[in-house]
């Protein structure tokens, strides 16, 4: 994935050309034909298969039947799916900004000669490698409304307490600030690879023509790593319209059928409502219609990022 | 060139090979004159070394028959149960959850056996065998394990509070007012006291939630329900499902009950009466084992009356269901394995020792071994009692839907955000259009 802005450098054609399948094209075939055959049986066979759902009803147990764009009538219909698109944008909203500009914050500060530097990051980082389980049960201990610490704090002020996690107002902010928490290692790692990559001899310029510390940020390092900002945000916002083990673990509410979402549909996501809609419902012909126009809008977004990105990305 | 050609044409061998292999993964199921049949259950440790020794019995008695297993905890096992019978290699038998067999019945994936369940299961040694006859009078399953629902307490929480225990002659009035008698604020005052401080509730009267341990219960006392006998009309906008909501959010209201945000700081519904925060609590017989592992000191009471008298204790009936692809072969097979383990003494009893369900056979689980007195709770008799007056909690095929539509409206008007009036009026709506949305398009 570091290799995205990479790629946009144009490659100077410099291939030979050569014969369809010569004996080195056989062997290279060959020996990519692992990937190659996964790719074809696990990606692009599935994905058409998925297609083909979309426009079928589809219970799972019995065999598609092609019904057009009746799935697609019936989501753009659907007031669930507008909540959900609703709540996947402002998740996104709150989430990528703020993660991306925490990340850049802990990278900076982690880049300088602390002293217990490796300590620190490790600190940062310790979330990333857990499960979305056991962070639950952390965040349980701050957001818990009978005895999660955030209601004590509140109470000491004179307010009444908070039922966050199942609370229609609280629950995205609450979720997301989780999600950053445990996640925003991972990108100020990103962040840190950026940083080391630039060279002392900028900021010594830097020095000399009489730049600041916040000139120096501003000038030097923000351009210098705006491929790597670019890298993360697009990331972020991938993340973030994709998320869907945080949301089922923390707001899943009981272990009956279906009660993920939390309370009034607060915090259903277009993920959750794709699971909901085909593993609890068997309706895998409208989640599969759920799951492309999902892919559609993160394509359209990714794109109209990588439009954007001329104007502020610098590759040098 | 020679060393290439050859290594491709070994590539895409073996490719073709593994292809194959994956494709014709149930081929010949017939070994010399014995008939394997594939079966599927769910299981934990214990109850998979149990399942192991019951089937090991049974091809010792039934020497032309081989079983060959699938099995796996719970979710895991039904998601590769649908992947399965998508994909035509699903087993030949199966136990489904009592609230799934509709599901599949209605979705075309088992067989009716009405014709096997009405010539060779006794109704009067067997249990629930009603539970799995549709609205037409087809049976789709027969029980392998019986959940029933009653009145669980803490009798601790009583005894100290004073209180009488829950009696057989209890209505849902009386478990009211005993409710506000155990819920105490942080100060020890009940609920009934006028100093009583609703923001700091320590300890709750009665706890419900979902559906087997829900509302479902309480409205069908009052003489209402959710579904109609069909199982395809909604019957929520009804004056007697209106008390019946009514008494509902009145206990919420008055904090004697927890509401779904109160229910969500326990982490898990089921922990507010395992860790001793509520007095009562309805649950299904499954949950003695975990009340017993935590040491409670607790009995089960018939679950109570509603104002006219009706009572209503649901039942989950964990059925034996064949595959509807199954071959005929095998569909004997399997018949025989459902009489095996619904008349054979020593299945039923072997069974009920992991204690995860009642036994299907009248005659185990009226015997000392089930009724034990040394295992709480003390009246197990309650469960067997209450299946006179028990019936399922209106499963059909779009359960887990109109289930979710019903369960998200009352954890809106349990939080006070919705009226009761707006709550039957929009549960109605919202129930009837996932029934017509599946039974309409029939």
């Amino acid at each position: 994935m570091l290799e995205i802005p990479n790629k946009l450098q144009a490659q100077p054609d410099v291939k030979k050309k050569r014969k369809w399948l010569d004996s080195e094209g056989r062997w290279g075939l060959l020996l990519v034909s692992p990937y190659l055959i996964h790719f074809l049986v696990f990606v692009v066979g599935t994905s058409l298969a998925s297609l083909y759902f979309s426009f079928s009803d589809y219970d799972i147990l019995n065999p598609p039947k092609w019904t057009g764009l009746d799935n697609y009538e019936k989501l753009f219909a659907d007031p669930l799916f507008y909540q959900a698109l609703w709540n996947t944008v402002y998740f996104t909203l709150l989430y990528v900004p703020a993660k991306t500009f925490l990340a850049l914050l802990l990278a900076v500060a982690l880049n300088q000669k602390l002293k217990g530097l490796k300590l620190f990051r490790m600190a940062h980082f310790l979330p990333v490698i857990s499960s979305w389980t056991v962070i639950a049960y952390v965040a349980d201990a701050v957001f818990n409304q009978r005895i999660g610490f955030a209601n004590a704090i509140l109470a000491h002020f004179g307010i009444a307490p908070q039922s966050w996690l199942i609370d229609e107002v609280w629950v995205i902010p609450v979720l997301v600030l989780i999600a950053i928490w445990k996640s925003v290692g991972y990108m100020m790692i990103i962040f840190l690879a950026g940083l080391q990559g630039i060279s002392n001899d900028m900021y010594e310029a830097a020095s000399i023509d009489g730049a600041n510390a916040w000139q120096k940020f501003w000038r030097v390092t923000v351009p210098m790593i705006s491929g790597t900002t670019f890298l993360v945000i697009i990331l972020n916002t991938i993340y973030s319209f994709q998320n869907f083990e945080q949301i089922f673990v923390m707001t899943g509410g009981s272990t009956e059928a279906g009660s993920t979402g939390g309370a009034n549909n607060a915090s259903l996501v277009l993920m959750l409502l794709m699971f909901r809609q085909g593993f609890s419902f068997y309706k895998m012909g409208y989640a599969s219609a759920i799951a492309w126009v999902l892919f559609l809008i993160l394509l359209a977004i990714t794109l109209v990022q990588f439009k954007l990105q001329k104007k502020w990305v610098h590759y040098d | 060139m020679k060393k290439s050609k050859f290594l491709s044409v070994v590539g895409i061998a073996s490719l073709a090979a593994a292809l194959l292999v994956g494709g014709c993964s149930q081929s010949s199921t017939q070994q010399g004159d014995k008939v394997e049949l594939y079966m599927g259950y769910t299981s934990d440790p214990p109850t998979k070394k149990k399942m192991e020794e019951i089937i090991a019995k049974f091809e010792q008695s039934h020497p032309h028959i081989k079983i060959k297993t699938v099995t796996a905890p719970y979710e895991d096992f039904y998601q590769k149960l649908t992947t399965q019978i998508a994909a035509g290699n699903a087993p030949d038998i199966w136990q489904s959850d009592g609230t799934k067999v509709f599901g599949f019945a209605q979705r075309g994936a088992i067989r009716d056996i009405t014709d096997y369940v009405t010539k060779e299961v006794n109704k009067d040694e067997v249990l629930g065998v009603e539970f799995n006859k549709d609205a037409s009078g087809k049976y789709w399953g027969v029980p392998q394990g019986i959940q029933v629902g009653a009145l669980f307490y803490n009798k601790d929480l009583f005894d100290k509070a004073g209180v009488a225990y829950p009696t057989a002659d209890w209505t849902w009035d009386d478990l009211k007012a005993a409710a506000a008698k155990l819920t105490l604020d942080a100060s020890g005052k009940n609920a009934d006291d006028p100093a009583f401080d609703k923001n700091a509730v320590k300890q709750y009267g009665f706890t419900f939630f979902g559906s087997s341990r829900g509302a479902f219960n309480i409205m069908k006392a009052y003489g209402g329900g959710v579904l109609d006998p069909t199982m395809t009309q909604s019957i929520i906008d009804s004056p007697e499902n209106k008390k019946a909501v009514e008494w509902m959010a009145d206990g919420m209201k008055r904090k004697l009950f927890p509401n779904p945000a109160e229910l969500k700081a326990f982490q898990s519904n089921f922990k507010v009466f395992l860790s001793g925060a509520t007095a009562m609590q309805i649950d299904i017989y499954a949950a003695t084992t975990s009340m017993n592992g935590a040491g409670l000191n607790y009995d089960v009471a018939p679950m109570p009356k509603g104002p006219d008298g009706k009572r209503f204790a649901p039942v989950i009936a964990n059925s034996w269901v064949i595959n509807k692809k199954a071959e005929e072969q095998k569909v004997k097979a399997a018949q025989e394995w459902i009489t095996y383990w619904t008349t054979s003494d020593e299945a039923q009893k072997e069974w009920a020792e992991v204690g995860e369900a009642i036994p299907v056979k009248k005659s185990v689980a009226n015997s000392e071994m089930f009724l034990n007195p040394s295992i709480k709770p003390d009246n197990k008799k309650v469960f067997l009692d209450s299946l006179d007056f028990a019936g399922t909690i209106d499963t059909n095929a779009v359960f887990a839907e109109w289930l979710k539509v019903v369960t998200d409206n009352l954890a809106e008007l349990f939080m006070d955000k919705m009226s009761v009036d707006d709550y039957i009026s929009k549960t109605d709506q919202g129930v009837q259009k996932v029934l017509d949305d599946f039974f309409k398009k029939q």
